[in-house]
């Protein structure tokens, strides 16, 4: 069981981290564009359109690998405190009552949109020329395909914890705040803790 | 479970039990009672903690199906098209760049030397140490946005070094927690892109607009550290005569007791052949730059005020000329075919090369003035004009005199005739012996702890500070839009970490990974958030708020007061995304009955939300700090600490309301 959760996890992150490397093309395109525009002065037409489907995929496609990661925001202030089983029990409820229903219907719409605009070949309307955007369209449903295989391998994480008591193990991934790692770039040596803590209590006594 | 819990449950339950109550019953439910009900349903489900995007989009997606009368089709099509809006939005496409930009920065490993520089350069401030986190934290914090990071590293930089200092504890927590959170406000900053994204706000005038008051929030706080210290030495001792020390190198000493300055000792060891025994000469060189910079900046400075006040004063001079222009072709029935009226000055040369000669005749300035259409702006010149007239019969003449004598007699002959523009001489005098002074001053006590100094500074604090001000630039001065500066300044982030030798593939692919998640993060809850908004408005709860809204029948202040009271009340439970993307669609369309700016209204729900981060008990700052903390400090005491800078929150809160120029005036001054 839990190979397969960590599978689902994998194959969302494999996703999510493959167009996250987009952010480097949308830098490095964007400051080009900039750049031919203020040295060549020769503006690029689909540059507007390029930057946005960038930024849109980039997002989309991240966000099945966010959930993997349980990294979507959420209201934390009496969550935190709850125990692991009244925790997955609200979970799984609100999974079925708002994630399920609410994803679904965005594949669904998102197919009959994408699918439309295949049909009459629809071009971006920006400038004349303006580059297709029925495959930009496609990352609706497709991201929303990743995002539901993803929330039904939370819900199957909610069962096991109801029925353990504990949350199954995660991937390990990078943190936005890792105390370990940025100990190790700023090189701190754990005695500066330890000699600062001598100095408040050396500060308790002469008080 | 705590007892916490339960409060917070049955604060849930009175409130479900309350809309329960006062809602009429089904049958005389209007639909404008069910957006009502929507609300308080969302609050509460927030409150549960399911992922907030997910549960706007499922709620809006069951409510927007009543709202359309159960017509699915209808509501498939909303919800998809607020997807793709969010998709190609224009605004948000910023939010990966700058994330992007705040990650790589973060992971150039900078703060380290730029705390410790900025120690020693404000070491004779009172407070430094804490003076020095605070500004660090201004910096790193807006250039990278992560609140997290920034507390987590200060507290393990600045943190021991406070505590062994003999800080106390409060102060050394407050002054980092208040710190890291300043790049929340401090433009770039997320937020505010997210604000102008929800509100219809240009994200380039909120930057503008929020620039001042980040800085007095910044002043505020060091000016509180400074003064308790004076005030309090037992809080925050001055460091000791040892720890201000630099001591410089062996062969600096022998560059010194030569009997020589610095800067020559250093000048004649870097131009020498040889080099000076002892001395490494990339060291030399390294130092002579740091020595030579001042003269340099003076030199510069000198050059741009003189170049500016005589521009000024050709401007001044030339101003005179237009009115004197149209005179003569006023009374051009005289028969003159010529368009150029300064012909009856007697002049050979055509008028554009007049303006050359004068600008050799002292003034280092191309002379546009003459056709400039600025001048017609200022009628009042004209009394200029009027005096040139008199003693010469025909409109060029001043003009001509000048052209035709040499320099000083150019000078005699302006005098006579527009007297009041020659003064500009007389403060870039001023100008040049201050400067003159500062330099003589500054390399009279020219020591080598000021260069060692300096030239951290100009490795750690420069180049951050330029990055940040250059996207700020290119932003506000309409050179780029913010989401092309975001792109420069992480492309501008990743040169830095190269010139810093810490990118590596590692922290390259961390950072990248790290944007999209924060990306994703955030533009999810867009979708779901614009999804609800949609259904919100259709069941016509919006018109029902702002029905109840007016019927109260308040003030603009006590509107204003209301409504930053009760963001400030909703930026404890909730994340200040939260509270943009979901309540500030409510206010925003109340602003106009009240006649509120909403981009006054943005900077002081920014100035606001910041105070969500320092308010206990669910300050994020605090638990970051607490988490590589001695364990001897407690999370209570880091509350307290918190608390003197949220009050100077507080102060900025109201001194932005009292005095909203702090905020408009910069926009008002570049766009209006």
């Amino acid at each position: 069981m839990q190979r397969l959760l960590l599978f689902v996890d994998e194959v969302s992150a494999y996703v999510g981290k493959a167009f996250a490397w987009l952010i480097l093309a949308l830098t490095f395109g964007i400051t080009y564009e900039v750049m031919s525009r203020y040295l060549f002065n020769a503006p690029t037409s689909w540059a507007f359109d390029a930057s946005y489907m960038m930024y849109g995929t980039l997002f989309m496609m991240a966000g099945a690998y966010t959930l993997s990661r349980n990294g979507h925001v959420r209201g934390d202030v009496l969550y935190g405190f709850f125990p692991p089983r009244l925790q997955a029990g609200l979970d799984l409820l609100l999974y079925l009552v708002f994630f399920i229903p609410g994803v679904v219907a965005l594949i669904w719409a998102g197919t009959d949109f994408a699918e439309y605009s295949w049909g009459i070949r629809e071009h971006s309307s920006v400038s004349a020329d303006g580059p297709p955007l029925y495959p930009f369209k496609t990352i609706i449903p497709i991201a929303g395909a990743l995002l539901l295989a993803q929330g039904l391998v939370e819900i199957v994480r909610c069962a096991v914890c109801l029925r353990r008591g504990e949350w199954p193990s995660r991937e390990r991934d990078v943190e936005e705040v890792d105390v370990d790692e940025l100990k190790k770039m700023v090189s701190f040596d754990d005695r500066e803790i330890e000699l600062a803590a001598q100095a408040l209590r050396e500060r308790e006594q002469t008080k | 479970m705590k007892r916490g819990v339960w409060f917070g449950l049955a604060i849930m339950a009175v409130v479900v039990l309350l809309v329960a109550v006062l809602m009429p019953a089904p049958a005389e439910m209007t639909r404008g009672h069910l957006g009502l009900l929507m609300l308080a349903l969302i609050v509460v489900a927030i409150m549960l903690g399911f992922p907030t995007a997910f549960t706007l989009m499922g709620m809006g997606m069951f409510f927007g199906w009543l709202a359309f009368d159960y017509d699915t089709q209808k509501v498939l099509d909303l919800m998809v098209q607020r997807t793709f809006l969010v998709m190609t939005n224009d605004v948000l496409i910023s939010i990966p760049l700058f994330v992007f930009m705040g990650y790589v920065v973060e992971r150039a490993n900078i703060i380290d030397k730029l705390f410790r520089s900025l120690h020693l350069a404000l070491s004779e401030v009172p407070g430094s140490l804490a003076v020095a986190t605070l500004v660090t934290c201004a910096i790193f914090a807006t250039a990278t946005g992560i609140v997290g990071a920034v507390v987590t590293l200060m507290g393990l930089l600045a943190f021991p070094a406070m505590l062994r200092h003999g800080y106390s504890v409060r102060l050394s927590a407050g002054a980092i927690t208040a710190g890291g959170c300043l790049g929340i406000l401090i433009p770039p900053s997320i937020m505010l892109i997210v604000y102008g994204a929800t509100a219809g706000v240009s994200v380039v005038k909120l930057y503008a607009g929020a620039f001042l008051p980040g800085l007095m929030l910044t002043a505020l706080y060091i000016g509180y550290v400074i003064v308790l210290a004076k005030l309090r030495p037992d809080l925050a001792p001055p460091l000791s005569e040892a720890e201000k020390r630099v001591p410089a190198p062996a062969w600096a000493e022998a560059l010194m007791r030569d009997g020589r300055s610095l800067p020559i000792g250093l000048a004649a060891a870097a131009l020498s052949p040889r080099g000076h025994p002892g001395a490494p000469q990339g060291e030399v060189w390294k130092m002579l730059i740091v020595a030579v910079l001042p003269l340099a900046t003076a030199v510069l400075v000198m050059g741009m005020s003189y170049w500016g006040f005589a521009e000024r004063a050709t401007q001044l001079d030339a101003e005179p000329d237009l009115p004197t222009a149209i005179q003569p072709l006023g009374e051009a029935t005289s028969g003159t075919a010529e368009p150029a009226p300064r012909a009856p000055g007697g002049l050979q040369e055509p008028p554009a090369e007049s303006g050359l000669e004068q600008e050799q005749a002292g003034e280092p300035q191309p002379l546009g003035g003459v056709q400039e259409p600025a001048a017609e702006d200022k009628p009042q010149e004209l009394t200029g004009g009027g005096m040139a007239l008199d003693p010469a019969e025909a409109g060029g003449a001043p003009q001509a005199l000048g052209v035709q004598a040499p320099p000083a007699a150019a000078g005699q002959g302006q005098d006579a005739a527009t007297e009041p523009h020659t003064g500009w001489q007389i403060p870039v005098a001023v100008i040049a012996v201050v400067l003159a002074a500062i330099l003589v001053w500054f390399y009279w006590f020219l020591d080598w702890k000021h260069l060692e100094v300096g030239w951290m500074l100009l490795t750690s604090f420069f180049p951050l500070t330029v990055l940040i001000l250059a996207v700020l630039g290119t932003i506000v001065f309409g050179l780029a839009t913010p989401s092309e500066a975001a792109a420069i300044g992480s492309v501008g982030g990743i040169l830095l970490a190269l010139a810093y030798r810490q990118l590596t593939w590692g922290r390259m692919k961390e950072s990248v990974f790290l944007t999209a998640r924060t990306s994703a993060m955030v533009c999810w809850l867009f979708v779901g958030s614009s999804i609800f908004a949609a259904a919100f408005a259709l069941l016509g709860g919006q018109a029902l708020v702002e029905q109840w809204v007016l019927s109260l029948n308040l003030t603009p202040i006590q509107f204003m007061l209301l409504s930053q009271v009760i963001i400030f009340l909703l930026g404890w439970p909730l994340e200040w995304t939260e509270i943009i993307v979901i309540f500030m669609p409510i206010f925003i369309p109340l602003l106009a009955h009240f006649d509120i700016d909403p981009l006054f209204f943005g900077l002081l729900v920014a100035l606001n939300l910041q105070t969500a981060f320092l308010s206990p008990p669910v300050a994020m700052a605090a638990f970051y700090l607490k988490g590589v903390a001695p364990p001897e400090v407690t999370l209570n005491q880091i509350f307290v600490g918190m608390l003197p800078f949220m009050g100077l929150q507080l102060v900025a809160l109201a001194l932005l309301y009292a005095f909203p120029e702090i905020g408009l005036w910069l926009p008002n001054y570049l766009y209006k």
